[in-house]
């Protein structure tokens, strides 16, 4: 099954089924994977009867669906967060970027989905979906950006970072670690933030 | 190459036609007998995982041949950034033209794409072997901020030219300035004087 792609607005529900839903799909997929888990073992985990969860679903492709934006959300909203809680723009990128990185390591479900079923989830970050996948985690993350970069260049700018990020995950080949974050602010410092500012407030 | 390769040469070569025709899930070992000429026993010789390593090997075998004919295409640059703008435009165009790639991009991303992740790090190294003797010319040339560590640069510089060949994301790398703009900026900010 492969995923689909989370575009579509998520319909507005009842937040407890809907959050025991998503927390247990997760559960579920990093347990299992993707490919082997059913809508009973959703059911079973979050505690909800198989009838209650498919009058709010109506399936599995549906409830994977929300659980992707709901998931997406949560991590731009926590990227964000880590770059509003600090005062320099140097000091905000490298909290975002580690912050960043530090979510991908310790989201379950994800690590499992990389190391045991990429075929899932690599065609929603590379070539054409990748594209879409860039340009939305970076206007997600831009709104982080605001006190310190032009409005032209913030969507810009978190388009590169999130493509940073995502490189270094994809290809974890003689890796940076961007969880530490004295690895994060040698690469921010010397090599990203001049990216970002451009040519004009250069030094 | 040597008379050794030729076996092992033709065999990856056939493989990459009869998936052209077939698609990965397709093309059987027997394809690839008839394609190749060499005979199924030395093709479990030469590929002992069979059509799993072959395919692997393939993928690997058409990415090398691309950034071969990428580094062809651009080595006479006269200068680092110059040498990143015509890699840039020149693979992305290559990677539109490429039939094979577009279909099976579409009918099996699925088993193409773990395999170009896992062949992935043979290109980076390669891109990164390929650019460090421009960044090092640029260096001497004294065009480089002071305190730059190059090696470091370059393979950052590597990891993110491939990133963008493959998904561009908001840049248009048909046009010539969003691709300067793009390489002066985002690309070697940090690392050019």
């Amino acid at each position: 099954m492969a995923l689909p792609t989370a575009t579509a607005e998520a319909p507005s529900l009842s937040p407890s089924i809907e959050e025991r839903a998503v927390g247990a799909t997760l559960a579920c997929v990093a347990r299992h994977g993707l490919a082997k888990t059913t809508f009973d073992d959703v059911a079973r985990e979050a505690g909800c009867a198989r009838a209650t969860l498919y009058r709010y679903f109506g399936g599995k492709r549906q409830l994977v669906r929300i659980t992707i934006i709901r998931e997406a959300a949560r991590l731009a909203a926590s990227v964000r967060a880590a770059g509003d809680a600090e005062s320099t723009f140097e000091d905000a990128v490298v909290a975002m970027v580690v912050r960043a990185a530090r979510e991908l390591r310790d989201h379950d479900a994800l690590q499992f989905l990389f190391a045991f079923e990429p075929e899932l989830v690599l065609p929603h970050v590379t070539f054409d979906a990748g594209n879409r996948f860039l340009v939305g985690a970076g206007s997600a993350v831009a709104p982080a950006l605001t006190r310190f970069l032009p409005a032209a260049r913030t969507d810009r700018a978190g388009e590169w970072l999130a493509r940073v990020v995502l490189t270094h995950a994809l290809s974890p080949i003689r890796p940076i670690d961007l969880t530490d974050e004295a690895a994060a602010r040698a690469l921010v410092r010397e090599l990203v933030l001049p990216g970002l500012l451009g040519s004009e407030s250069a030094t | 190459m040597t008379v050794l390769d030729e076996p092992r040469e033709r065999v990856l070569a056939a493989t990459y036609a009869c998936v052209a025709r077939f698609g990965m899930g397709k093309t059987t070992i027997e394809d690839v007998v008839k394609e190749s000429g060499v005979s199924r026993a030395s093709i479990y010789r030469l590929f002992p995982g069979g059509k799993d390593q072959l395919l692997r090997e393939t993928v690997g075998w058409e990415m090398n041949h691309f950034f071969a004919r990428l580094a062809e295409a651009v080595y006479d640059a006269p200068d680092f950034a110059s040498l990143l703008e015509e890699g840039l435009v020149f693979a992305h165009r290559s990677i539109q033209e490429h039939a094979v790639l577009r279909k099976v991009l579409e009918t099996e991303p699925d088993r193409l794409l773990p395999l170009i992740t896992v062949e992935q790090h043979r290109v980076l190294d390669f891109i990164t072997a390929f650019l460090l003797p421009y960044l090092e010319r640029e260096e001497r040339a004294g065009r480089v901020r002071p305190g730059v560590d190059l090696e470091a640069a370059t393979e950052y510089v590597a990891r993110l030219v491939l990133s963008l060949i493959g998904s561009p994301g908001r840049w248009d790398m048909d046009d010539r300035e969003q691709v300067q703009v793009l390489v002066r900026e985002e690309l070697l900010g940090g690392i050019l004087a």
